[in-house]
């Protein structure tokens, strides 16, 4: 037994950095869940401080919470309903272009966006937006129209959330779908065009069910995003005048437990985002072993 | 194309064509916008009618921007945890992913469980931030790099690309007398640099992009890296931030000028700043990201 671990011991040493990583920075933080039931102030340690049961739980009764449930399924639906479709129209209508050169360009101006942080995004927002001569609100009055506070406004929170996103992320998204078209049997079209199907016809009959698969893994793979609305994304969006629709369940977490220092509180509704993640990965996985014959791990 | 174009498929062409023009210039025109503010003088900008151009150009809004201690400082900051995150969590990631690729290795399934969970459950924000505290990261440069030094993500592509390499190769250099180490620096990373790359690429951008860690993490203003700059400047609602007390003498001394900048001309300036290495580097690099997400996403 010993010289079996022996033969291995570089193999060993290789893992250990990540395995001490993966304790300090993962698994004492999941022992850390605890402080959910314990009444714990930073400086203390979170084993001595007193169990309070269920004391931290009371946010359930907490309006303010389940508006930010509300909000936070609101706008990952939203943001799903709009997400996913585009990836899928985008990556089709580029792959009509017969012209390969204008083809990679408009592939590499699209995945751009993708690089630059959601504070960049809020910053293109904000000087396009901003009340004090934002370019809308330029055009806007120029027109002879109203300025419209659109950064602090309540019914333009979410529609700036979803268009910023599919700003940012669309053409990014439509790597695999694209990989996938590039999988498709060129002699599929060749025939169908021998038999006189039109474009419309060999997208409908060809394409679609030849990225079907990559379809369906996209759409299992963003379930369990469903109720983590990205807070990088909305942190930098959020102010005072748009709370009210804006605050998620990570931004209320933040607040409550970073910078109010709730952490019992702030512990426990992380531990039920979680949980409740746990279940969506897990059911997904479950899902995508029925309907593509494998897991996902 | 081989075949001859109806009518109606290039009226289809034409269609498509100008629709993708048009997300092309979506995606373009803020930043050519934002360049343009920043290179105008901001009062003037203020009146509106600057779109594609600078209309009263000047330097004024860089000068300030470059010459601020802080933020000259949020640069240096924001370099060295991404140089420093990069080549760190790829070596870790590397070593981990390889070790593993050992199938006889006792334990290797059970590890490799372990290392998965982390991925499906996690303890949240706050006791992991308890746990930032109480090994005394915060407020130090360490808490950008140590926490994400090991990318379990990154780890699994990594690991299903090793073990996509024939494993001739590595029997033979076996018998040749070729121990681990020797196999990883000879064959492994030799054959690996196109994903070492990409998966560099993602770190390297991720780090670049950060303002989470230095906004909630780290109060001192020495240690803020130029997201976070950003994420300050953001909602802030004067000059204050800019013009404190480090900011560029030179230019603050030509006190005319000093009074026709604006919020929105500096924090166009700075945030061009943030993004000009981005877009810079971007077309060199273009093919190595794509690969990374097709070799990624490739279920092994």
């Amino acid at each position: 037994m010993y010289a079996k671990f022996y033969k291995y011991r570089w193999q060993y040493l290789m893992i250990l950095p990540g395995v001490v990583l993966l304790l300090l920075f993962s698994y004492i933080p999941m022992a850390g869940i605890q402080v959910a039931f314990r009444d714990f102030q930073i400086g203390s340690s979170i084993w001595n401080s007193p169990w309070v049961g269920l004391d931290n739980f009371s946010f359930f009764q907490d309006p303010q919470f389940l508006t930010v449930v509300k909000n936070t399924l609101y706008i990952s639906v939203l943001k799903f309903v709009f997400g996913f479709p585009a990836p899928i129209l985008l990556a089709l209508l580029i792959n009509e272009v017969t012209r390969p050169v204008f083809k990679r360009f408009v592939q590499s101006v699209s995945y751009l966006p993708h690089f630059f942080s959601w504070i960049v995004v809020a910053y293109i927002l904000q000087s396009f937006l901003t009340l004090d001569g934002g370019l809308v609100n330029q055009l806007i009055t120029k027109t002879g129209g109203e300025p419209v506070f659109f950064l602090g406004s309540t019914e333009w929170f979410r529609p700036m959330v979803v268009f910023s996103g599919l700003w940012k992320e669309t053409g990014w998204n439509t790597i695999l779908y694209l990989a996938a078209i590039t999988t498709i049997d060129p002699q599929l079209y060749e025939s169908a065009k021998v038999e006189g199907a039109g474009k419309l016809a060999q997208i409908r009959h060809i394409t679609i069910p030849g990225i079907l698969p990559t379809i369906s893994i996209v759409l299992i793979l963003s379930i369990p995003s469903l109720i983590t609305v990205g807070m990088d994304q909305i942190y930098p969006l959020m102010n005072s005048a748009n709370q009210e629709v804006a605050d998620v369940l990570d931004t209320y977490i933040l607040r409550s437990g970073l910078q109010q220092g709730y952490f019992g509180m702030a512990t426990a509704v992380g531990l039920i985002s979680s949980l409740i993640s746990l279940v969506l990965v897990v059911s997904t996985n479950q899902l995508s072993r029925k309907i593509n014959g494998e897991g996902l791990w | 194309m081989p075949m001859k174009m109806s009518r109606g498929e290039k009226i289809a062409q034409y269609v498509i064509v100008t629709l993708l023009a048009l997300l092309c210039v979506s995606v373009l025109y803020p930043f050519l916008y934002m360049l343009a503010i920043s290179l105008n003088d901001g009062a003037d900008a203020a009146k509106g009618g600057v779109y594609l151009w600078p209309r009263n150009f000047t330097l004024i809004n860089y000068e300030i921007v470059l010459g601020n201690e802080t933020i000259r400082n949020s640069y240096l900051i924001t370099i060295g945890r991404t140089v420093i995150g990069t080549f760190g969590g790829l070596l870790v990631t590397l070593l981990v992913a390889f070790g593993l690729s050992y199938r006889g290795l006792p334990l290797r399934s059970t590890i490799l469980g372990y290392i998965l969970l982390t991925m499906l459950f996690n303890g949240g924000l706050v006791p992991f931030y308890i746990q930032l505290n109480h090994l005394g990261l915060i407020n130090t440069f360490w808490v950008y790099i140590l926490p994400g030094l090991f990318s379990v993500w990154n780890m699994f592509v990594m690991l299903k690309f090793i073990q996509g390499i024939p494993e001739a190769l590595v029997e033979s250099a076996e018998l040749d007398g070729a121990g681990p180490v020797r196999i990883l620096m000879q064959i492994i990373i030799p054959l690996s640099k196109p994903m070492l790359a990409a998966l560099g690429l993602f770190t390297a951008v991720g780090h670049w992009n950060d303002w989470f860690a230095g906004a909630f993490f780290v109060t001192k203003q020495n240690l803020i890296p130029v997201q976070t700059f950003l994420q300050q400047l953001l909602a802030a609602s004067d000059l204050s931030a800019v013009l404190g007390s480090n900011s560029n003498q030179e230019a603050l001394a030509r006190g005319s000028q000093l009074q026709n900048i604006t919020l929105m001309s500096i924090k166009m300036a700075v945030v061009m700043v943030s993004a000009l290495p981005i877009l810079c580097v971007y077309p060199f690099l273009q093919k190595y990201f794509v690969k990374g997400v097709l070799v990624g996403s490739v279920k092994g």
